[in-house]
């Protein structure tokens, strides 16, 4: 009975402490703090392993709390679609949504929003933007395009001669191989004539395959100039085919995403340039501007905003080689 | 089974051992040249061709010596794609992160490294073998599902300790870089056929098949897979040898992924991507019976050869990458069609 007594007394003195902590607190702080969810394609993708970086960075600097959701492996709308109502049910103050279907992810995107939910979209967006607060993407068909200005300078482009370079790709429909190629393929046919994309190839994600295509191209073009490796599986593929050839260096190599073993081999002379995105810089942005909408509703100047690819070779910085490497979270 | 026993005369042996499939393979494969030499404009017969063949089949070949016991057994193991992922990259998480050497050691000086990484990966995947086998043995979960569990167990590991990029470790490239045949010199990088690993990974394939066709333990395989009760009836401890063939096909697949670190210069968490499929399609189309207790080690053999044939050929042909699926599909088709024809044959 005793014990009984003590134990309401105890928790009568927490109580009371805690409603003391909690009312000196409020007003300090003015406002509950902000929470923005993030929910990206797959966490095993370097990419977004970099922009969860970005994204944590941001968080910490602006003080509010970041919920980081997605599939574990799987670039999926399927998957996705429940991650997103989960995360809407928290109901967090703004969302960032890199949504892996335009039209599949629409609808949660909507209920969002009719939540009171401020959504941002980074790197790919749903179809109607209208609701949607801002979106951030980075620049593929520019990266494509620096990709065709770096295979011309090794190879001392001069018109009215020909070269003869291969693309390897993960797939057809891979959406950012697709934009990636695009833009090579325009720069090429404007700037560089001379320039003949002889055949492209897919590596279905495996770096073995990206370097058994690189093996084949070798033999069927004898006097094969360049190589396009449009993401980071075709780059390390590429990459060893070469190195085991013992032809580093003589054929230029412009490979995608700033893998650490892959900015390794710039300075070793195995990659021409790797074009690098900044998924750190995107994550960073969406999220500066989703706590500026929802603090002082204020819009930012221009909804849709692009960010440019860099081109990483043997004459960036040290600086900027550091900055522009994916981390490996773990 | 009976194609081990069948005669003891050497035509017998000789016959059993290039049966008909294995000659119709043959077939396909000499036809398989001859068309893509004409659609390529006879760039196809060049050692810089048969390298990368070879090369290629060097990569999925243990595999395929794998999933052919197993299949013979009357299983299947869909986790060796991702086995060859975990274990390429368990490999160079020990070289990289714990024993902190990097791409600078180079040569015959890697070597060292090397035997660890080789030891590594094979222990790697012994261990996704002996899961299988106890999800199989103990739990009572069906092959197909229980290495579909690890299938996916080990690709995500394969994720988490690389950080979804590959870890890039010491390496010697003259061991996947084909040896140098005097004489023949056509291109400066494609002076010869077999790699060092190459010839290691058809050493490997070589003991297995003898120890499948010449040994009891073949002999116990094709019986499990024939009827497995009749197999526990003369004394076939099948618990105990099922789980011997998981834990060879994993530690094959082990193998192979210490076969993609050499190829790629470490560990690349995607190494293994989709070759649990090309695996059972190279089994198939050797002529194994996905009902168990038919199959031969020749078989598969071709059955691989024959797959990156085709690979390279369209490539080299110009065929759009996009037709490779199809004629792999119909490749798999036509080889069951040819079984099926033959097992009613010998019915009649």
């Amino acid at each position: 009975m005793k014990r009984s007594f003590r134990a309401i007394a105890a928790l009568g003195v927490i109580a009371a402490l805690a409603a003391g902590v909690s009312g000196c607190a409020a007003p300090a702080e003015e406002e509950k703090q902000i929470t923005i969810a993030f929910v990206m394609g797959a966490e095993s993708d370097p990419f977004f392993q970099a922009m969860k970086l970005g994204a944590e960075e941001e968080a910490a600097a602006q003080g509010v709390k970041l919920i980081w959701q997605g599939d574990p492996s799987h670039y999926d709308v399927a998957t996705q679609v429940p991650i997103v109502d989960t995360v809407i049910a928290q109901k967090p103050d703004g969302l960032v949504l890199i949504p892996t279907d335009p039209d599949g992810l629409q609808a949660s995107s909507d209920k969002a929003v009719a939540a009171g939910i401020a959504v941002a979209n980074v790197d790919t967006h749903v179809t109607d933007l209208s609701k949607v607060v801002t979106f951030i993407t980075g620049d593929n068909g520019d990266g494509g395009a620096k990709a065709a200005d770096a295979i011309a300078t090794k190879i001392g482009y001069t018109d009215g001669q020909t070269y003869e370079v291969v693309v390897g790709l993960t797939s057809a429909t891979a959406t950012t191989n697709v934009a990636r190629l695009e833009g090579f393929k325009a720069a090429v046919a404007s700037k560089y004539p001379g320039i003949v994309i002889k055949d492209v190839a897919y590596s279905a994600s495996n770096p073995q395959t990206a370097a058994s295509n690189v093996n084949n191209w070798l033999t069927k073009y004898p006097n094969l100039k360049g190589i396009f490796a449009i993401d980071g599986t075709n780059a390390s593929g590429a990459a060893a085919a070469l190195q085991a050839k013992n032809l580093t260096g003589k054929i230029a190599l412009v490979g995608y995403d700033a893998y650490p073993a892959n900015v390794d081999l710039i300075k070793q002379g195995v990659f021409t340039a790797l074009i690098a995105q900044d998924p750190a810089a995107e994550a960073r942005l969406a999220i500066k501007t989703l706590v500026d909408y929802i603090k002082n509703k204020k819009s930012p100047a221009a909804r849709d905003v692009v960010i440019p690819n860099v081109t990483l070779d043997a004459n960036t910085s040290a600086d900027d080689l550091k900055k522009y490497t994916y981390v490996a979270t773990k | 089974m009976t194609d081990s026993k069948q005669g003891t005369s050497l035509g017998g042996r000789i016959r059993a051992t290039i049966t008909e499939q294995t000659s119709l393979l043959i077939l396909v494969m000499v036809a398989l040249v001859i068309v893509f030499n004409v659609f390529s404009d006879g760039t196809f017969l060049s050692t810089g061709v048969f390298s990368t063949i070879l090369t290629d089949w060097g990569a999925l070949i243990l595999l395929a010596v794998g999933q052919t016991l197993v299949v013979i057994s009357g299983g299947i193991d869909l986790s060796v794609g991702s086995t060859v992922s975990l274990s390429t990259v368990v490999a160079g998480y020990v070289l990289v992160k714990v024993m902190h050497l990097d791409s600078s050691l180079k040569g015959s000086d890697a070597w060292g490294a090397l035997l660890i990484a080789a030891l590594v990966a094979i222990g790697t995947g012994l261990l996704v073998g002996a899961v299988n086998a106890l999800l199989i043995n103990f739990f009572k979960i069906v092959p197909f599902i229980a290495t579909l569990s690890t299938f996916g167990a080990a690709a995500g590991a394969a994720i988490i300790i690389s950080g979804g990029m590959p870890l890039q470790g010491p390496n010697d490239f003259a061991l996947i870089n084909p040896i140098r045949i005097p004489g023949i010199d056509p291109m400066a990088f494609d002076t010869g056929l077999l790699s060092p690993m190459v010839i290691l990974m058809a050493l490997v394939t070589a003991i297995v098949g003898l120890y499948l066709h010449k040994a009891r333990f073949g002999l116990y395989t094709f019986a499990i897979g024939s009827n497995s009760f009749a197999a526990r009836a003369a004394g076939i401890n099948v618990p105990l040898h099922t789980a011997k063939i998981y834990l060879i096909s994993g530690g094959l697949a082990g193998l192979g992924g210490f076969y993609a670190y050499v190829r790629l210069a470490g560990g690349s968490p995607s190494s293994g991507a989709g070759m649990e499929l090309y695996a059972i399609a190279a089994t198939v189309i050797g002529g194994a019976s996905l009902m168990g207790g038919i199959g031969k080690m020749w078989g598969t053999a071709l059955g691989t050869l024959i797959l990156f044939t085709v690979q390279s050929g369209l490539l080299m042909a110009g065929v759009a990458p996009d037709w490779k699926q199809i004629v792999v599909a119909l490749l798999i088709a036509a080889a069951v069609a040819v079984q099926t024809l033959q097992k009613k044959n010998g019915m009649r």
